[in-house]
């Protein structure tokens, strides 16, 4: 056949979807380790169906009954999972509400991670994992280190906050005390701080 | 994050008005208003508007797809891309209509392979079933390609069973076809309890209110005394006509038209239906 046919999908996987809304409703919750630590373990099934019903009934748009024959849950589940008020569960989760919503938790809980992940434009871009090599060859890798030195650090920062996670790092022969002190700060966020070492080391 | 326009902020943003050509008189039927001198003159546009997505919906065999491939052929004929999304005839049937479209239109088959990309979701239930699947597949296309026409044949397949979601479904194809600048044509079915000549279909009134336009293609056997009388046909034969049932970003002639579809299987606007009538009617009295 002449033209050109396409026959199988290129992207819209839904399971790949539901991990990473599943994925960021546990770093919303304060990360797995979090969970452990609070014996809050058994909240991750909920968590994980729930972040399924998001997806399909919001990506795949799905019936609450397909949705329910999917995953072998009733209707009425999908029904409060999809209905759940997340604003509610948001100050529940932060401890704004002293008594525990009516609302499905892990249902609010997928909503909101959906929402954020779908405001950043995350939910279904690739992710690409590159090795050390390739990051040597194209010159980055000084960035995956200072990103995995900053890990967990609340921007906007400022010099002392960098000061104190950076210290000791050598970036192409410049020591990271020295680039620290030309920078402009606050700085408001991760890629804003890569931008300005970038441009101070081709300078 | 949400936020407003000032109203000259968008002049920029406002796309042109021109016609897209179909390879029908559909062409000559959309208008726009100008003013020249001290009056108004109304010009064709030479086709749908530029950008609009428009929903072409009858009851079976009525033409729908046969003036979705016309407008693909005449497209692709003339060097733009087209995607062609099949989803209820396999993709190679749809490559023999093309091929015999092109031959009836004229058209250079070499081009119109070159420039159509099809989608087959007819034998792909994820394509089908999972509209965020079809719509990233679609965005491949468009990009890869630099698609600027896009056909979806039919967008009815792709909520026939759940027909309480057509609105949400078909929201997101248009909203998909108008970030990426297509203009389109969407193809919808009918119920049987719906009116054979509105622009109702499958999923209510969903297709005709989200979309720019939609186009109604109806048929009519004459089977009556009165309608051999009328529309001067030989009782047993069929009477097809096209209508323009809105379009909201350009004039268009609201009349019936009457058209055949040839022996070489393409579309042949005729005339309004009132001129037919007074032109064939009473003519064996």
């Amino acid at each position: 056949m002449g033209f050109e046919v396409i026959t199988k999908p290129k992207g819209g996987d839904i399971d790949k979807m539901a991990e990473k809304v599943f994925w960021e409703a546990i770093k919303m919750l304060g990360g797995l380790k979090k969970l452990v630590e609070y014996r809050n373990l058994t909240w991750l099934p909920s968590l994980a169906e729930a972040s399924y019903v998001v997806v399909l009934k919001n990506e795949a748009m799905k019936t609450y009954s397909e949705i329910a024959n999917i995953l072998g849950i009733t209707e009425q589940t999908v029904k409060n999972i999809a209905t759940a008020d997340e604003e509610e569960v948001k100050k529940y989760i932060e401890g704004e509400l002293e008594e525990r919503p009516k609302e499905h938790i892990a249902g609010g809980i997928a909503k909101l991670a959906y929402k954020k992940l779908k405001e950043e434009g995350r939910l279904d871009t690739e992710e690409i994992e590159l090795k050390r090599e390739e990051m040597e060859v194209l010159d980055v890798d000084w960035a995956v280190h200072v990103l995995a030195k900053i890990r967990g650090l609340d921007f906007p920062v400022e010099k002392e906050q960098l000061m104190e996670r950076l210290k000791g790092m050598v970036i192409k022969g410049k020591k990271i005390e020295d680039i620290l002190e030309k920078l402009e700060y606050p700085i408001k966020s991760p890629a804003q701080l890569l931008h300005q070492i970038k441009t101070h080391l081709q300078s | 994050m949400a936020r407003y326009y000032e109203l000259r902020e968008l002049e920029t943003k406002a796309p042109k008005l021109f016609g897209i050509p179909t390879g029908t008189k559909l062409d000559e039927m959309f208008y726009k208003v100008e003013l020249e001198g001290d009056r108004y003159v109304k010009k064709p546009l030479g086709g749908i508007p530029y950008l609009s997505v428009l929903n072409v919906t009858g009851i079976p065999d009525t033409g729908k797809s046969v003036l979705a491939e016309q407008f693909a052929v005449t497209q692709a004929n003339l060097g733009y891309r087209v995607l062609y999304v099949t989803v209820e005839s396999p993709a190679n049937f749809l490559y023999t209509a093309l091929k015999n479209k092109a031959q009836a239109l004229n058209a250079d088959f070499s081009k119109v392979e070159e420039n159509v990309v099809v989608i087959d979701a007819s034998e792909s239930e994820e394509l089908r079933e999972n509209p965020k699947a079809l719509i990233d597949t679609m965005a491949h296309a468009i990009r890869e390609r630099k698609v600027t026409n896009t056909i979806i044949d039919s967008i009815t397949g792709l909520y026939e069973h759940k027909e309480v979601m057509a609105r949400q479904i078909v929201r997101q194809f248009f909203n998909f076809l108008k970030k990426f600048k297509q203009t389109a044509i969407l193809v919808s079915q009918k119920r049987s309890a719906q009116a054979s000549e509105s622009a109702e279909a499958a999923g209510g009134l969903a297709v005709a209110h989200i979309v720019d336009g939609t186009i109604v293609l109806d048929k009519k056997l004459i089977e009556t005394r009165w309608d051999v009388n009328l529309y001067g046909l030989p009782i047993g034969s069929v009477l097809r006509t096209i209508r323009i049932d809105g379009c909201r970003l350009c004039g268009h002639d609201s009349r019936t038209w009457v058209f055949e579809i040839t022996e070489l299987g393409t579309i042949n606007i005729i005339c309004p239906l009132s001129e037919f009538i007074k032109r064939r009617g009473r003519v064996e009295e």
